[in-house]
């Protein structure tokens, strides 16, 4: 608001002049002092009574006008004070000191201190407006709270059967609603605690078509086989600190431990990339389901990370020696070719669930253009009876800029996987993400997977379909 | 007969002569004649001490711009003790500081006093305190140090200042909320920044004058399906920044998650390069190769090659990033309530690990002209952080004053703010 508005002056012009006392108004104010000199002591009497009369009306007026600006003053002061905070601010200030053998404080080393950190109020004259005062507050009272997000997604599947004797599926229909509600509290210093409640309700075509990985990734690693499903599930629900200046991070709870291993940029979450697990994870990890464990990842910022971690591999072992399933992993981010960053995982894991069962893998994405990324993942997988499990995918990622609006995405994957019993799934999908809003978006999907089972009719099956998916 | 009464009434009459020339500016008079009195009230200070040298060579020192007490305090560059500070008053709080090419002035737009204030640096004298418009934040010396014009966001205006005859010759309107500016080499034309719009506005400073506004790129079509994302705030360009030859001009648009270059000879857009979201600002390397985005909104750093106008690395970083500085063939990124700098290799172009300095939120920072040394300040802890690029020692000075908001040094290729 104009400051006339707020003092509620009627002779508002007055403010929008400004008098700059440059030299020509310097020499009108000196012929007007001559003037004003001349006057009384070169005038006859009459005149110089005359003018003495205006002089004292002029007076008056000109009382009246600096009683005027007193008030002004006064209101402007008090406006200073209440509507643009001008008292002074307090607050406490985290502060290091040498203190001698005596107990005496310096503000500096000296011989014989030694350093302590203590607290100290400050009260500076920092002068704030209200909207300040209020942002400061809300966001003090923001973040001592729990957090709390909303990940809402609608998949709509149709499938058809492209070959191989009549299926299931063909013909038919999926829809699934999933609703992640997360839950973060900053409990201390660089200490979080997370949870993960997700609903499911709906089906999806992978319990009819039957193939080797799922083919809608939200319902992996929460309940196998299922036709349907309508169930509430504690996803996650972990307690995480980060030591040594935050290069180690230390997570323990009920974990996803594909959230920490096997990760990659553009093939990596189901919720805005690709749909199909496959293209998601690495089946060769051979996580069947989330559960108590632990994660620590140590990440210095400079191109290497380390991660190890545990994770009850079966929810049904009564105790967590007998279903352990340990994990460790190196990346390795630099940029090989200059064309922009690429990020190179190795990975290996056991499983004394079934024997004590190894697998390893990798997983890399490399950017090779601005906006184009590529991304690959190998595994391979010891099996109990069989020989091992194999895994592949590949595929390309567009972005920034290089669809219709520039916050689009769209990526085309392959996936390959050949099981030890000669089992052979091929999966192939694009899809295009728009983005509608900054919390909303609606992506198209194209999935195509043939199935080779060993001493079985192979099949195949074109699954086109849509996500909607909101989070806030 | 001498009347004493009659001498009363020629001096009201000499008054109210004095008035009458100015018409109905009264409250200006008011104004004029206190800061008249409080220019010779300076004038004599500076008169007094001008025996005095207190800072002989100006590119000896660091300046230090503190928020919460009011001043801008002066650090040795060698022995890191402070020379000494300037108070400019109580509710001033001064937000970025210059100094002038020639040394002799440091100047600073005090934010919640409306006014621009000059500081003599050899004598660390007040010289001058200047009203301009409001909330006075970011400013620019032209580049022959003869005009200095002060952004006044809050305002939408520019305040020119004659460094010759140190008053506002000119109040520039019709920004949104102009933040930095950016001089051409030769001087002949300004860049302003406008965090409230998507456009760079163009000045022509021979006559000071906003001569065009260049739009910086389009809100998406969708955007109409998303109103709160563009109605409820806006975060435009924040700075635009030149490369060494003068000829191209880098504005990131926060909204718009891209640096749009501008070819300076013909003021047209030439590129809109997408980076990461909400970009801050591009920070340029010294030797021009790259500008460096630091991208808010998902916490990475998009390098552009200058030569191909393209992103090639977008790299991990914090969050609240407030500058990047350049030495040791590296870049620090400040992430402002982390306490930490974030380090890249700008040869290899990857991370190279992190500085923690402390459980404290840190601000901007100035390079020394020989490109070894940071100097960083850290707002809640009132301490600089000096920073050696090689080795990435950190050394600590204490109790510069309070609440350390930014810092300076002549012919630093990194002075800025935040």
């Amino acid at each position: 608001m104009p400051m006339y508005k707020a003092l509620n002056v009627q002779n508002k012009p007055k403010f929008k002049t400004r008098f700059k006392p440059g030299p020509l108004a310097l020499s009108v104010q000196r012929a007007s002092l001559i003037c004003a000199l001349a006057v009384p002591f070169s005038g006859p009497v009459q005149a110089e009574e005359a003018s003495r009369e205006q002089l004292l009306k002029r007076i008056a007026q000109l009382e009246q006008q600096m009683q005027r600006m007193d008030r002004l003053e006064q209101r402007l002061r008090e406006l200073e004070t209440t509507a643009v905070l001008s008292d002074p601010e307090t607050y406490v200030s985290r502060v290091e000191v040498f203190v001698d053998e005596d107990g005496v404080e310096h503000a500096t080393e000296k011989p014989g201190t030694h350093s302590v950190v203590t607290y100290q109020r400050e009260r500076v004259y920092r002068r704030q407006t209200i909207n300040e005062k209020i942002d400061d507050a809300l966001s003090g009272e923001a973040a001592s709270r729990v957090q709390v997000g909303v990940d809402a997604a609608i998949t709509m599947q149709y499938a058809t059967q492209d070959k191989g004797s009549d299926g299931d599926a063909d013909g038919e229909f999926y829809q699934l609603a999933s609703t992640d509600l997360y839950f973060t509290a900053e409990l201390a210093k660089n200490t979080i605690f997370y949870a993960d409640i997700v609903g499911l309700s709906g089906t999806t075509p992978g319990s009819e078509i039957g193939g080797l990985t799922d083919i809608n990734g939200y319902t992996a690693r929460l309940r196998e086989n299922d036709d349907q499903l309508n169930d509430l599930s504690l996803r996650e629900a972990w307690l995480m600190t980060e030591l040594f200046d935050q290069q180690l991070a230390l997570t323990v709870g009920r974990i996803d431990l594909t959230s920490f291993f096997d990760s990659n940029a553009v093939a990596n979450d189901e919720t805005s990339q690709f749909l199909s697990d496959a293209l998601v994870n690495n089946p060769m990890l051979g996580l069947s389901e989330n559960g108590a464990g632990m994660a620590g990842v140590y990440d210095p910022k400079n191109g290497v990370t380390v991660k190890l971690g545990y994770q009850q591999s079966d929810s049904t072992a009564t105790n967590l020696s007998d279903a352990l399933f340990q994990m460790a992993e190196v990346g390795y981010q630099f940029n090989p070719f200059g064309s922009g960053e690429g990020n190179y995982r190795a990975w290996y894991r056991t499983d004394n669930g079934e024997g004590n069962l190894s697998a390893y893998g990798f997983s890399v994405d490399q950017k090779v253009a601005a906006g184009i990324t590529l991304f690959g993942r190998y595994g391979e997988a010891e099996t109990v009876s069989d020989g091992d499990d194999e895994f592949f995918s590949g595929g390309v990622q567009f972005s920034d800029g290089r669809g219709f609006n520039p916050s689009d995405v769209w990526g085309l994957g392959f996936a390959n996987t050949v099981l030890g019993s000669d089992d052979e799934e091929t999966l192939l999908e694009g899809y295009y993400t728009l983005s509608l809003a900054e919390r909303l978006a609606l992506s198209f999907h194209l999935t195509y997977i043939e199935e080779e089972p060993d001493g079985g009719d192979d099949f195949s099956y074109l699954v086109p379909g849509f996500r909607l998916q909101a989070n806030y | 007969m001498f009347s004493h009464k009659r001498f009363v009434r020629q001096f009201v009459a000499v008054f109210i002569g004095l008035l009458a020339a100015a018409g109905p500016n009264a409250l200006e008079i008011k104004g004029a004649l206190e800061t008249k009195s409080a220019q010779e009230t300076n004038s004599t200070q500076e008169t007094n001490s001008t025996q005095e040298i207190k800072i002989a060579d100006p590119a000896s020192v660091v300046v230090i711009v503190n928020r919460d007490s009011n001043d801008i305090s002066f650090m040795d560059i060698k022995t890191h003790k402070i020379v000494g500070s300037v108070f400019l008053g109580n509710n001033v709080n001064p937000h970025m500081a210059m100094m002038s090419s020639d040394g002799r002035w440091v100047v600073t737009g005090g934010t919640r006093a409306n006014k621009a204030y000059i500081i003599d640096v050899a004598t660390l004298t007040l010289k001058k305190a200047i009203p301009v418009g409001f909330a006075p934040e970011h400013l620019a010396f032209s580049p022959d140090g003869r005009y200095y014009y002060q952004g006044n966001p809050d305002g939408d205006s520019i305040s020119v200042i004659d460094m010759v005859s140190l008053t506002v010759i000119k109040t520039i309107p019709g920004f949104a909320e102009p933040l930095n500016i950016t001089f051409t080499p030769d001087g002949s034309k300004a860049y302003v920044a406008n965090y409230g719009s998507h456009w760079v506005g163009v000045i022509d400073v021979s006559r000071h004058e906003l001569l065009k506004k260049i739009h910086v790129g389009n809100a998406p079509a969708i955007a109409s399906l998303d109103p709160e994302r563009y109605l409820g705030g806006i975060k435009g360009v924040s700075n635009v920044s030149i490369s060494n030859d003068g000829r191209y001009l880098y504005a990131a648009d926060g909204d718009l998650g891209i640096v749009t270059v501008i070819d300076s000879r013909e003021d047209k857009v030439i590129k809109k390069i997408p980076v990461g979201a909400d970009p801050w600002r591009a920070y340029m390397s010294h030797d021009g190769r790259y500008a460096v985005t630091a991208n808010n909104g998902d916490e990475t750093i998009s390098i552009i090659d200058t030569q191909s106008n393209t992103v090639v690395a977008t790299l991990e970083s914090g969050p609240e990033m407030m500058g990047i500085n350049f030495a040791a063939g590296k870049a620090f990124v400040i992430s402002s309530t982390t306490g930490f700098l974030y380090v890249y290799d700008m040869k290899s172009l990857k991370t190279a690990g992190r500085i923690k300095i402390g459980n404290v939120q840190i601000e901007t920072s100035t390079t020394d002209t020989a490109d070894e040394t940071l100097y960083l300040a850290s707002s809640t802890d009132n301490s600089v952080y000096v920073i050696d690029a090689q080795t990435e020692k950190v050394e600590r000075v204490a109790n510069v004053g309070l609440y350390p908001w930014g810092t300076h040094i002549l012919d630093s290729k990194d002075n800025y703010c935040h």
